[in-house]
């Protein structure tokens, strides 16, 4: 059977359909285990120019590199408190905001989490891979990591890794297009 | 015994083009680097499955509760299947529909344009698909909308949906248009396709009338998603 066309998610998104999912460190009721830290940073397009009303959503391993979902062998295990995915929208400076872990390594991935953007303008979702450096000063090259490794521009490279700003807060800009832009993965 | 799927990238020939003449924000953010290809790990094909990270309902946007009065306009019945490409239903899928009221307004911070909120439209529906891959909602016919920063184009009745069904990979967001709309001849998302079949498959098939109980319209859309079940491993 042939697949549905994606079209664009528009400017409409309602608020509640957001509310409540820029938190994955509380969930039913649990706190989640780990290193709790906000994940924040710009949306940028052509020209450095924010991108207002743009929706994120965010899939990741909890803290001890688990996914709750059927297909990890070990989903059993999977921290009741985390909610593995989330989503959150941009203000008029394109900034948005999520409330994590740092996400645990497991078999041959380094620490990281899928990032999705929808937006108006776009008719399918852009997908990316953020990467989580092990320690401040962690030289991004001499990571080895089966996604991560398509990316051959070393610049290119680079940026998917988060800026580690504190011991709680992460930096990711994404920038969809123009000087500097992200790195999207083929979808 | 694991289960799993695999997942092809999207056929270019299936979906709109990225750009779109007279659309500029399809210019100013779509990348210029050709996408990378990259393998798919347990990471990609794993993904927020089930329904316990999100409040369902309402199924009913007409009104904002079962004895609150109708929302003004033309009551129909959406519904439709969700299967993978190889047609097998997917269940427990989550899907969010929304939509703008009969007068061609909808309910958010960045509508200008200057039509009426109806106090009786909720506006916003989710559901999860049953064993068999099937969902209904009821709602109200939604009006057509100028894109005022265009200075010409108006968008034909449409409604949007959002399904996160089995991965991250087979997440999925669309808008669908109604039969024998003048506006459809014209709007630049629906004929941002390469072929009348795609084309097709953005738009509900009328699905008769019900009368009794319930009276409205009936408009089906199915969808398929991306993904097929791989042979099972055994661990």
């Amino acid at each position: 059977m042939v697949v549905s066309p994606y079209c664009t998610i528009g400017p409409y998104f309602p608020a509640s359909f957001v509310e409540g999912h820029e938190d994955l460190t509380h969930y039913r009721g649990g706190t989640a285990r780990g290193q709790h830290i906000v994940l924040s940073g710009r949306i940028l397009q052509e020209g450095g120019v924010p991108t207002r009303n743009t929706i994120l959503e965010i899939w990741q391993a909890d803290a001890a590199g688990i996914f709750r979902h059927s297909s990890d062998p070990r989903c059993r295990e999977a921290d009741p408190g985390f909610a593995g995915w989330g989503r959150a929208r941009t203000d008029a400076e394109g900034w948005y905001r999520i409330r994590t872990v740092v996400p645990g390594s497991y078999g041959d991935r380094c620490p990281h989490a899928n990032l999705m953007i929808l937006a108006i303008g776009l008719t399918r979702r852009l997908v990316t891979t953020v990467f989580f450096p092990n320690s401040p000063d962690a030289d991004p090259d001499t990571v080895r990591d089966p996604v991560l490794d398509c990316v051959k521009d070393a610049t290119a490279r680079k940026r998917l890794f988060a800026k580690r700003e504190s011991a709680g807060e992460y930096r990711f800009d994404l920038i969809l297009r123009g000087e500097g832009e992200t790195p999207f993965f083929l979808d | 015994m694991t289960m799993s799927f695999s997942y092809d990238p999207y056929d270019d020939r299936t979906q709109l083009k990225r750009y779109i003449d007279r659309y500029p924000l399809s210019f100013t953010r779509t990348p210029l680097a050709p996408l990378v290809p990259r393998p798919l790990t347990l990471s990609e094909i794993t993904g927020p499955a089930g329904t316990d990270l999100f409040t369902v309902g309402p199924m009913d946007l007409s009104r904002s509760a079962p004895d609150a009065p109708k929302a003004t306009g033309q009551l129909i019945q959406i519904s439709g299947r969700v299967t993978d490409e190889a047609g097998s239903p997917i269940s427990g899928a989550v899907i969010e529909i929304w939509q703008a009221n009969s007068a061609g307004k909808y309910i958010h911070e960045m509508d200008r344009h200057n039509a009426p909120i109806d106090p009786n439209f909720t506006g916003e529906g989710r559901l999860v698909t049953d064993a068999d891959g099937q969902y209904q909602f009821f709602s109200i016919k939604p009006g057509a909308y100028p894109v005022l920063e265009s200075g010409w184009w108006w968008r034909p009745p449409h409604v949007h949906f959002s399904i996160l069904a089995r991965s991250w990979m087979d997440r999925f967001v669309t808008q669908i248009f109604f039969p024998g709309e003048p506006l459809n001849e014209t709007d630049l998302l629906l004929n941002a396709v390469p072929d009348r079949d795609v084309r097709e498959r953005l738009i509900f098939q009328f699905d008769g009338t019900s009368m009794g109980e319930v009276n409205a319209l009936g408009f089906r859309r199915d969808f398929v998603l991306r993904g097929r079940r791989q042979t099972p491993e055994i661990d």
